[in-house]
C-alpha cells in the first residue's frame, strides 16, 4: 500500500518535472528530488522486506490492462535509478545551467525528467506491450539528452549511432515479446519458470537487451554516445541506462526458463567484454571514452556473475551461484555509484578546461583539489581495490567462481578461465585508472588551459560527495547491504531466498574497517613525522636534470602503450609515421588512433555494402515517365509469361 | 596469555625480520662475486637513518605524495597479517581471504604508481607504466597459482589452502611462483636493484623522488613484500600442515632462507632481460601456473 503510494508520488513529481522543467528550474529540481526520494523509499522498502507491489488496474492502454509490479529485482534497479537521477539533477543545475546553455538547458531538464519516468516505468510495468512502449520512450529520451549540443557534428553522429543501435536491439525485443505473447496467449508478464518450451527465447533477450547493456560486441554505440553527451547525461547513461539492458537480461532469465547453454554463453560474453572493454579503455586518450569503455568492462563483470549464477541454477541450485548472483547485483549498484562519481569528476574537468584530451591536461590537483580527490576515490573503487565497494562485489563474484572450481562441477571449466580473465581485467583497470587519474590531475600542466582551470562549485561537488559516500559505505559495511541484495536474489530465483549474511562477508567487512582505520592512522602519522623532520620543496629530481618541462612528462599514450600494444592484434590501430630523416630533419610525427574494431572493421564495411546496394537500387527511381511505363509493361509481360508457364492463373 | 603474545609477536616478526632478506641476498651476491659486501643488517641501518632525515619533495607533488607510501605500506602489512605462518596460522582468516591478499598487493601497487606520477618526471612515468603493465601478467599467473592450490586443497582460505602439499604440479607451481616473486619484487632478471641507470628500471625508478621517512616506509614495505612472497612460495610447495609445530617452523624458516639464497644466486648468475623479453618470461610463469592448475585438476580426479 505504502509502496504504491510512494510510486504514485514519484510518478506525479516526475510528470510535474516534465511539464514545469523548461520554465522553472527550482521547481523542477524540487520535483525531481522528491520523485527520487519517493522512489528510493519505495524500492528500499521492498528490499528491506515490505511485500512486493503487484497492482492491476482495469484501465486499458492499447487494449491491455495496466499492470505494475515492484519485486526485489526491480527494486534493486529502481534504487540505483532514484539515487543516480537525483544526484544527476543536482549536478546539472550548475553543470548545464541556463546561464551557460540558454537554449538547451530548459529542454534538457524536461527530457531528464522524462528519461527518469520512462526508466521507472520500464522497471515496474509488467505487461509486454507496455514494456515495449516504455522502452521506446526511454530510448528516445536518451537520444534527445545525448544530442543536447546538437550543433556539434560529432554529437549528432553519436546520437544517430545510438538511435540506430538502440532500435536494432529493440527489433530483437519486438520479436521476443510478440513470440512470448503468442506462446503464452497473453501480454501479461510474470514468472513462467516451468514452461520449458520458452527457453530458446532467451537468445532474443540476450541480444535485444545486450545492445542496451553494452556487452561486447554489441557495445558499438556506447563509447561515442557517452563521450559526446553532457557529463551528467553520460553518468546516467553509464550508471543507469546500461543497467536497463542488464535488468532485461536478469528479469527474463529469472522469470523464464533458460536453455542449458545460457550460463556458458553469458559467462563467456561477460569475460570477453570485461577483458576487451578494459583493454580498449586503456588505449583511449579521451577521458570520457576511457570511462565509457570501462563501462563495457563492468557490464562484463556483472555478466560473469550472472552467468555463474545461471550455471549454478542449471547444476542443481549450487549455493555458490547465490553468491555470484548477489555479487552481480551488488556490482550493479557499485558500478552505478563509482561510474557516476567518475563521470561527475570528468564533467568538472571538462567544465573547467573545455577539453576531453588527457594529454592536454595535467597538474589539475592544484586548482581542482576536490575533483582530484573525488576522482582518486572513484579510481580506487573502479579498480576493485579494498577497502572500497568495487572490491566487495568483485570478491563475491570471485568467491562464486572459486567455489565452482573447488566443487569440481562441470561449471568449473567456465569458472576457471573466467576467474583468470577477471583478474587480468582487474589489473588492466588499475593501469587504466592510474593513467587517467595521473595524466589529468598529477604532474605539471601540459597546456595553458590546464594551468588556468578552476574548481567546480557546490552543486557539482555535492553529488560527488554523495557517490563517494556510497562507495565508502558499501565498502566498509558490506554486511549491511547483504539483506537487501539477498531479497533480490530471492525474487530472481526463489530457491535461493532468505538465509543469513554469509560469515566471510562479515569478516571482509571487519577487515575493511580495520584496514581503513590503519590507513588513516598511518597516513596521518607519516605526515606528522615528515612535518616534524622538516619538508622542503624543490624541482623534481629527474636524475639531476635541471630544466624539466611539462612536455617531458609521460602522456596517456605512452603510459597505456605498453600494455595496449599486447592487444594490437585486436585493436588494429591506424598508424601515421614520419621518421626524422637527414641532418636537418623536418617535423617527425607518430600518430596512432585506435578506432572501435567492431564498428570500424565489421559494422562499417557492412553498412557501406548496404548503402551501395540501396544507392544502386535508387537509380531505378528517377522521375522519367517513359521508363516508368516501361517498368509497368515489363512487369505485366513477366506476369503474363509466368501465367503462361505455370498454366493456372 | 597466548593470544596476546601472538598479537604482539606476529606483527613484530613481520616488521623486524623482513629487512633481513635484502641483506641476505646482498651477502649471497657478494659471496658469489668474491667480495665482502655490505653487512647483513645494512637495511636496518639505512631505515634508521632515513627515518631521521628531512624530506625534499617535488614542487609539483601534492600531499598525497607523502601519504601514499604509508597507504601502500599498510596494504602490504595487512597482506602480511593475512598470510598464515606455519603452525600459528593467520591473524585473521576467512573464506576468500586469499583474494583480499592479492587485491591488497594491487592497492599497494596503485599507491606506488600514483605517487610516482605525482612528480611529473618522465623516468617515474616510465617505471609506473611498466609496473602496472607487467602486473597484468603477474596477476594472471598469481591467480592461476591460487586456483591450482584451491583445486588441490578444495578450499579458498589461505590457512587450509597452504597446509597440504602442492600435489603433482608442485615443481611447476614452484617455478611459476618463483618467477612471479622475482617480477613482483623487482629482482633480476626483471629489474636490477643495483643499477643507477634509471632508464632500465621498473620499481626502483618509481621511488626516485622519495626521501626521508616516506622512502624508509617504501623500503620496509618492499622487504615485507619479499618476505610475503617467500613465505607464500614455501608454504604453497611444502606440506607444513602435517608436521609438528617445531618442525614446520624450522622448515618454514629454512625454506624462506633457501628462497632468499636462490634469489641471490639467480641475481648473480643472470643478467637483466631486455624489456621486450619481460612479458615473455611472465607468460612462461603464467603457463607454468596454468599447467600446475591442470595437473592439480587431473590429479584430484584420478
Amino acid at each position: 500500500m505504502m509502496t504504491g503510494l510512494l510510486l504514485s508520488l514519484a510518478f506525479v513529481a516526475l510528470t510535474a518535472g516534465i511539464v514545469l522543467g523548461a520554465k522553472c528550474p527550482r521547481v523542477w529540481l524540487a520535483a525531481n528530488l522528491s520523485g527520487s526520494v519517493a522512489a528510493l523509499m519505495a524500492a528500499l522498502g521492498v528490499l528491506a522486506g515490505n511485500p512486493d507491489l503487484d497492482w492491476r488496474s482495469g484501465f486499458l492502454l492499447g487494449g491491455e490492462p495496466l499492470h505494475f509490479r515492484l519485486d526485489g529485482v526491480s527494486a534493486v534497479f529502481l534504487t540505483l535509478l532514484a539515487v543516480a537521477s537525483g544526484a544527476g539533477a543536482v549536478y546539472s543545475r550548475e553543470y548545464w545551467s541556463d546561464h551557460h546553455y540558454p537554449s538547451s538547458a530548459p529542454r534538457g531538464r524536461a527530457w531528464w525528467s522524462a528519461l527518469m519516468l520512462s526508466m521507472g516505468l520500464v522497471l515496474t510495468v509488467s505487461n509486454g506491450l507496455h514494456f515495449l512502449i516504455a522502452w521506446e520512450i526511454f530510448a528516445i529520451c536518451g537520444y534527445f539528452l545525448i544530442v543536447l549540443e546538437a550543433k556539434k557534428p560529432a554529437v549528432r553522429k553519436a546520437g544517430w549511432l545510438y538511435l540506430a543501435a538502440s532500435h536494432a536491439g529493440t527489433m530483437g525485443l519486438f520479436a521476443f515479446f510478440t513470440l512470448l505473447a503468442t506462446r503464452t496467449g497473453t501480454w501479461d508478464l510474470g514468472p513462467l519458470r516451468d514452461h520449458t518450451g520458452l527457453a530458446p527465447l532467451f537468445w532474443l533477450v540476450l541480444v535485444g537487451f545486450g545492445v542496451k547493456a553494452g556487452m561486447f560486441p554489441l557495445h558499438i554505440w556506447l563509447p561515442s554516445a557517452h563521450a559526446n553527451a553532457p557529463s551528467h547525461v553520460s553518468a546516467i547513461l553509464s550508471g543507469v541506462a546500461l543497467k536497463m539492458g542488464v535488468y532485461g537480461i536478469v528479469r527474463f532469465s529469472g522469470w523464464l526458463p533458460v536453455p542449458p547453454a545460457a550460463g556458458w554463453v553469458v559467462i563467456g560474453v561477460g569475460a570477453v567484454s570485461a577483458l576487451l572493454g578494459i583493454a580498449f579503455a586503456l588505449a583511449q586518450n579521451d577521458f570520457k571514452r576511457l570511462l565509457a569503455y570501462c563501462s563495457v568492462e563492468n557490464v562484463g563483470v556483472i555478466l560473469i556473475g550472472l552467468g555463474a549464477a545461471l550455471l549454478a541454477r542449471s547444476h542443481g541450485d549450487a549455493p555458490w551461484g547465490r553468491l555470484a548472483m548477489a555479487g552481480a547485483l551488488l556490482h550493479i549498484w557499485n558500478h552505478g555509484a563509482f561510474k557516476s562519481l567518475l563521470f561527475y569528476g570528468a564533467g568538472s574537468v571538462l567544465h573547467a578546461t573545455g577539453t576531453r584530451e588527457m594529454s592536454r591536461l595535467g597538474g589539475l590537483w592544484k586548482t581542482m583539489p576536490w575533483t582530484a580527490g573525488m576522482f582518486a576515490v572513484g579510481a580506487i573503487a573502479v579498480s576493485g581495490l579494498p577497502p572500497l565497494n568495487g572490491f566487495v562485489s568483485e570478491w563475491m563474484i570471485y568467491l562464486g567462481l572459486f567455489s565452482a572450481t573447488t566443487g569440481k562441477s562441470p561449471a568449473a571449466w567456465a569458472a576457471m578461465p573466467a576467474t583468470i580473465m577477471l583478474a587480468m581485467a582487474g589489473a588492466l583497470a588499475l593501469a587504466a585508472f592510474v593513467k587517467a587519474g595521473s595524466v589529468i590531475f598529477l604532474g605539471a600542466p601540459r597546456t595553458k588551459i590546464a594551468a588556468k582551470a578552476h574548481e567546480c562549485g557546490h552543486w557539482m561537488r555535492g553529488p560527488m560527495w554523495l557517490m563517494a559516500g556510497v562507495c565508502l559505505t558499501i565498502g566498509l559495511m558490506p554486511a549491511v547491504v547483504w539483506p537487501l541484495i539477498s531479497r533480490a536474489v530471492g525474487s530472481w530465483h526463489p530457491a535461493w531466498s532468505g538465509g543469513q549474511t554469509p560469515a566471510p562477508l562479515s569478516s571482509l567487512g571487519s577487515a575493511h574497517l580495520g584496514l581503513a582505520v590503519l590507513l588513516v592512522t598511518a597516513g596521518f602519522f607519516l605526515w606528522r613525522k615528515v612535518r616534524a623532520n622538516g619538508l622542503r620543496r624543490d624541482l623534481t629530481w629527474d636524475c639531476g636534470y635541471a630544466a624539466p618541462t611539462a612536455k617531458m612528462q609521460y602522456t596517456s599514450g605512452s603510459f597505456g602503450g605498453l600494455a595496449g600494444a599486447w592487444f594490437n592484434w585486436f585493436f588494429l590501430p591506424i598508424r601515421k609515421l614520419r621518421r626524422p630523416r637527414g641532418q636537418f630533419s623536418g617535423a617527425a610525427i607518430r600518430l596512432e588512433t585506435i578506432p572501435d574494431t567492431v564498428l570500424a572493421r565489421v559494422i562499417g564495411p557492412l553498412a557501406t555494402i548496404v548503402m551501395r546496394i540501396s544507392t544502386a537500387t535508387r537509380r531505378l527511381q528517377h522521375g522519367r515517365l517513359q521508363s516508368y511505363i516501361l517498368y509497368v509493361l515489363a512487369g505485366l509481360v513477366t506476369l503474363g509469361v509466368l501465367v503462361l508457364i505455370g498454366g493456372k492463373p | 596469555m597466548m593470544p596476546i603474545l601472538e598479537m604482539i609477536l606476529r606483527p613484530a616478526c613481520w616488521l623486524l625480520l623482513a629487512p633481513l632478506l635484502p641483506g641476505i641476498i646482498n651477502k649471497v651476491k657478494a659471496w658469489v662475486a668474491g667480495r665482502r659486501g655490505p653487512p647483513v643488517l645494512q637495511l636496518y641501518y639505512d631505515l634508521a637513518r632515513l627515518w631521521q632525515k628531512s624530506v625534499v619533495m617535488s614542487k609539483l607533488a601534492s600531499p598525497a605524495f607523502i601519504i601514499l607510501p604509508a597507504v601502500s605500506w599498510v596494504a602490504l602489512f595487512g597482506a602480511a597479517l593475512l598470510m598464515p605462518l606455519g603452525p600459528i596460522g593467520s591473524a585473521f582468516g576467512f573464506r576468500g581471504d586469499v583474494l583480499l591478499l592479492i587485491y591488497l598487493l594491487a592497492l599497494s601497487r596503485f599507491c606506488t604508481a600514483w605517487a610516482a606520477m605525482e612528480t611529473g618526471s618522465a623516468f617515474e612515468g616510465m617505471g609506473a607504466a611498466r609496473e602496472v603493465s607487467y602486473a597484468v601478467l603477474a596477476e594472471a599467473a598469481m591467480v592461476a597459482a591460487i586456483l591450482s592450490l584451491s583445486v588441490q586443497s578444495g578450499s579458498i582460505s589461505l590457512v587450509t589452502m597452504l597446509s597440504p602439499a602442492a600435489g603433482p604440479g608442485m615443481v611447476l607451481l614452484a617455478a611459476g611462483l618463483f618467477i612471479v616473486l622475482l617480477a613482483e619484487n623487482c629482482r633480476v632478471p626483471f629489474d636490477d636493484p643495483n643499477t643507477h641507470l634509471e632508464l632500465t628500471m621498473i620499481h626502483e625508478v618509481m621511488v626516485l623522488d622519495h626521501s626521508g621517512p616516506p622512502l624508509a616506509t617504501i623500503l620496509h614495505g618492499a622487504s615485507m613484500k619479499l618476505l610475503l612472497f617467500s613465505v607464500l612460495l614455501v608454504q604453497a610447495v611444502l606440506p607444513l600442515g602435517g608436521l609438528s609445530s617445531l618442525a614446520s617452523t624450522g622448515l618454514l624458516a629454512v625454506g624462506v632462507l633457501l628462497v632468499t639464497v636462490g634469489v641471490g644466486i639467480t641475481e648473480s648468475l643472470l643478467a637483466r632481460l631486455a624489456f621486450k623479453r619481460v612479458p615473455l618470461l611472465l607468460t612462461v610463469a603464467f603457463l607454468l601456473c596454468l599447467f600446475a592448475l591442470l595437473s592439480a585438476w587431473k590429479g584430484g580426479n584420478s
